[in-house]
């Protein structure tokens, strides 16, 4: 664990257990470490050892049983639901294996949507037509119900949709998993430069080894419990 | 912007589901209108009613009591004495007394036979308590006033002449009294009106069939009713009082509570649309479970996702509740048609704010129904509902 001199998330001795029909399934033990502003990380493990369940601790969708999570510098264990929700609306931005998003939604409004939540205001127009060039989706699918996208489209809107509120951090759960080797090239390309030239801090879960080229560091879960760091 | 963001969501979740939701709102169309239809029904009743009741609020009726019979009188005739009338005249004070001769009897007009009530009053009283349409107020013992209905009835006019009774004695109509309703004093729509003096030259009775007490002062008709059934039932009850507001009043209650229970059965119906509307947000909560987990993890607010839930139910609410207000025109039109055969009760303003009740109500119940399954939605957990699939 490098000792950071802007760490923009810190954990600390997470431990989660899930109860299931009376036994016990420890899917993190006293995990800790921290991430520093505009690192890429890659983690990496087994199925079922622990690395989602993670990534949403590091998210606040979930709340771990003990131990502590900073997010730029604020503790988080006390916060109320809404408090967590906030914070994730305005420093986290999620990206899904099955992409995730809102089907009532065009390409456009799924965009718009956690702008709105932020803001309030109407005139979101620009902003949301921006990051859609950034991610370089074609503008005639603006209009487009996600069913009407192509994986890779649906992918590229939501990480549009992610980025939109200027996050610091970018949690992604296997963002390749579910697109062929040169869509999901293009993507990790997308998140890469993201990471590099806007300085977003970005988490990847990911199977595939060849994607931890892209990472500056690679953390390894075995069974709930961090095995290395390369 | 936001409550329109909610809203567009909402709507367009109705939309996609439209067969759906239509069945729910049509479940709050025919509750709004069968309550409303219910209470317009009820209203006409209440208004068909008070509309044949004689307005006549204003005295306290003191009858001879069942079961007693007077001094002077044989059993099963009793009547109120003129010592009785005279204490009555001491306890009313200054409100007018009138004695009141009733009973019925045969008539034959031209060649028409029938029967009509015949009521037998003091000259003086008479205007006091019935107003005139035709002709003159009947003055000294000659003459008689027919009522309306029965005037209608034997195309009686003023100076037509009226056998009475076996012996077919005859008078002449000297005027024609006007429609005065149903009343709890006296009924003379299908009567004759004689002077006392007839009637008792003609029956060679004594004692009075009732008495009549007008106050001046409505707020004196319970005083003046007291007073009366202490002077004359101290010792035993010789009389009955009634006061005939009290009896109005009994009435229109009495019909105002039919037309409660028969809105509550409205309301029974719309019960059972607050429970489709419950099924099918349930059912909506359900199938969104993992669009309700990506709404939470992007920072929607619990709060929130209530709101996206219960502007649907409210779309329901406000859409059958608007249908069902129309078609309560309806509704309530062919209620009244098919139960008073009269539809101007319509259009009353009483009958007519049964629709915005009506309504509100629709509203409600879809609100209400709809809390549940909000808080619910908005109560799951994220990563759970983000695994649903
Ligand atoms: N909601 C839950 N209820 C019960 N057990 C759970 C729950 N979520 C996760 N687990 C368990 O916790 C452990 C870790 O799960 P997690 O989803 O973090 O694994 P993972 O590393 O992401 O696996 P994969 O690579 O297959 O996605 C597993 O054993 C899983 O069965
Ligand atoms: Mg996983």
């Amino acid at each position: 664990m490098s000792d950071s001199a802007d760490p923009v998330i810190v954990f600390r001795n997470i431990t989660k257990v899930y109860h299931l029909l009376g036994e016990n399934v420890t899917a993190l033990l006293d995990v800790s470490g921290s991430v520093r502003r505009g690192e890429f990380i890659a983690i990496m493990g087994p199925s079922g050892s622990g690395k989602s369940t993670l990534l949403n601790m590091l998210g606040c969708l979930d709340v771990p049983d003990s131990g502590e999570i900073l997010i730029n510098g604020i503790e988080t264990t006390n916060m109320s639901d809404d408090e967590l929700t906030k914070l994730r609306r305005d420093h986290i931005g999620f990206i899904f294996q099955q992409f995730n998003l809102i089907p009532l939604l065009t390409a456009r409004e799924n965009v718009e949507y956690p702008l709105l939540l932020k803001t309030g205001s109407a005139d979101c127009d620009d902003r949301c037509l921006d990051v859609l060039r950034s991610v370089a989706l074609e503008s005639h699918l603006d209009h487009h119900r996600p069913n009407e996208l192509s994986g890779g489209q649906q992918q590229r809107v939501a990480i549009a949709r992610a980025l939109v509120n200027d996050p610091e951090i970018l949690l992604c759960d296997e963002p390749t998993g579910n697109l062929d080797s040169k869509t999901g090239n293009a993507i990790m390309e997308l998140l890469s430069r993201l990471c590099t030239h806007q300085n977003k801090t970005v988490i990847m879960v990911t199977h595939d080894p060849s994607l931890a080229v892209y990472a500056n560091r690679t953390i390894h879960i075995v069974d709930g419990r961090i095995s290395g760091v390369a | 912007m936001q409550q329109r963001l909610f809203f567009n969501l909402a709507i367009r979740n109705l939309r996609i589901h439209w067969l759906r939701s239509l069945l729910a709102a049509i479940g709050i169309i025919i509750g709004v209108v069968a309550i409303t239809s219910m209470g317009i029904l009820g209203n006409g009743l209440t208004l068909s009613v008070s509309e044949s009741l004689s307005d006549v609020g204003d005295s306290i009726v003191v009858s001879p009591h069942v079961g007693y019979y007077g001094m002077g009188s044989s059993p099963g005739n009793s009547r109120i004495s003129e010592r009785e009338l005279e204490q009555i005249r001491r306890a009313a004070g200054n409100a007018d007394v009138i004695p009141v001769y009733s009973g019925g009897e045969r008539i034959k007009v031209g060649r028409e036979t029938g029967a009509a009530v015949i009521y037998g009053l003091d000259p003086k009283d008479i205007p006091l308590m019935l107003d005139k349409l035709e002709g003159q107020y009947i003055r000294g013992s000659s003459g008689v006033m027919a009522g309306k209905k029965l005037a209608e009835e034997y195309d009686l006019i003023v100076g037509s002449r009226v056998l009475i009774g076996e012996e077919e004695t005859g008078v002449r109509v000297t005027g024609i009294l006007d429609e005065r309703g149903m009343g709890f004093d006296i009924n003379p729509d299908y009567g004759l009106v004689f002077s006392d003096q007839w009637y008792r030259n003609y029956y060679h009775e004594e004692g009075y069939d009732s008495v009549i007490v007008k106050v001046r002062d409505l707020s004196h008709i319970e005083s003046t009713k007291a007073a009366i059934e202490a002077q004359l039932n101290r010792r035993e009850t010789t009389v009955d009082v009634y006061d005939t507001r009290a009896i109005l009043e009994t009435i229109l209650e009495t019909f105002g509570r039919i037309a409660t229970f028969t809105m509550a059965i409205g309301g029974i119906s719309l019960l059972v649309a607050g429970v489709s509307i419950f099924n099918v947000m349930m059912m909506s909560v359900m199938e969104r479970y993992k669009e309700i987990g990506i709404l939470r993890s992007i920072g929607t607010l619990r709060s929130e996702v209530r709101k996206i839930f219960i502007y649907e139910s409210l779309l329901l609410g406000l859409g059958g509740s608007l249908i069902g207000g129309l078609l309560s025109f309806i509704g309530g039109y062919v209620a009244i048609l098919i139960m008073l055969e009269e539809t101007r009760y319509l259009f009353e303003p009483s009958s007519l704010v049964y629709i915005p009740y009506g309504m509100a109500f629709g509203i409600v119940t879809s609100v209400v129904s709809g809390l549940y399954p909000a808080w619910k939605a908005s109560n799951l957990n994220p990563i759970e509902a983000l695994r649903h699939e």
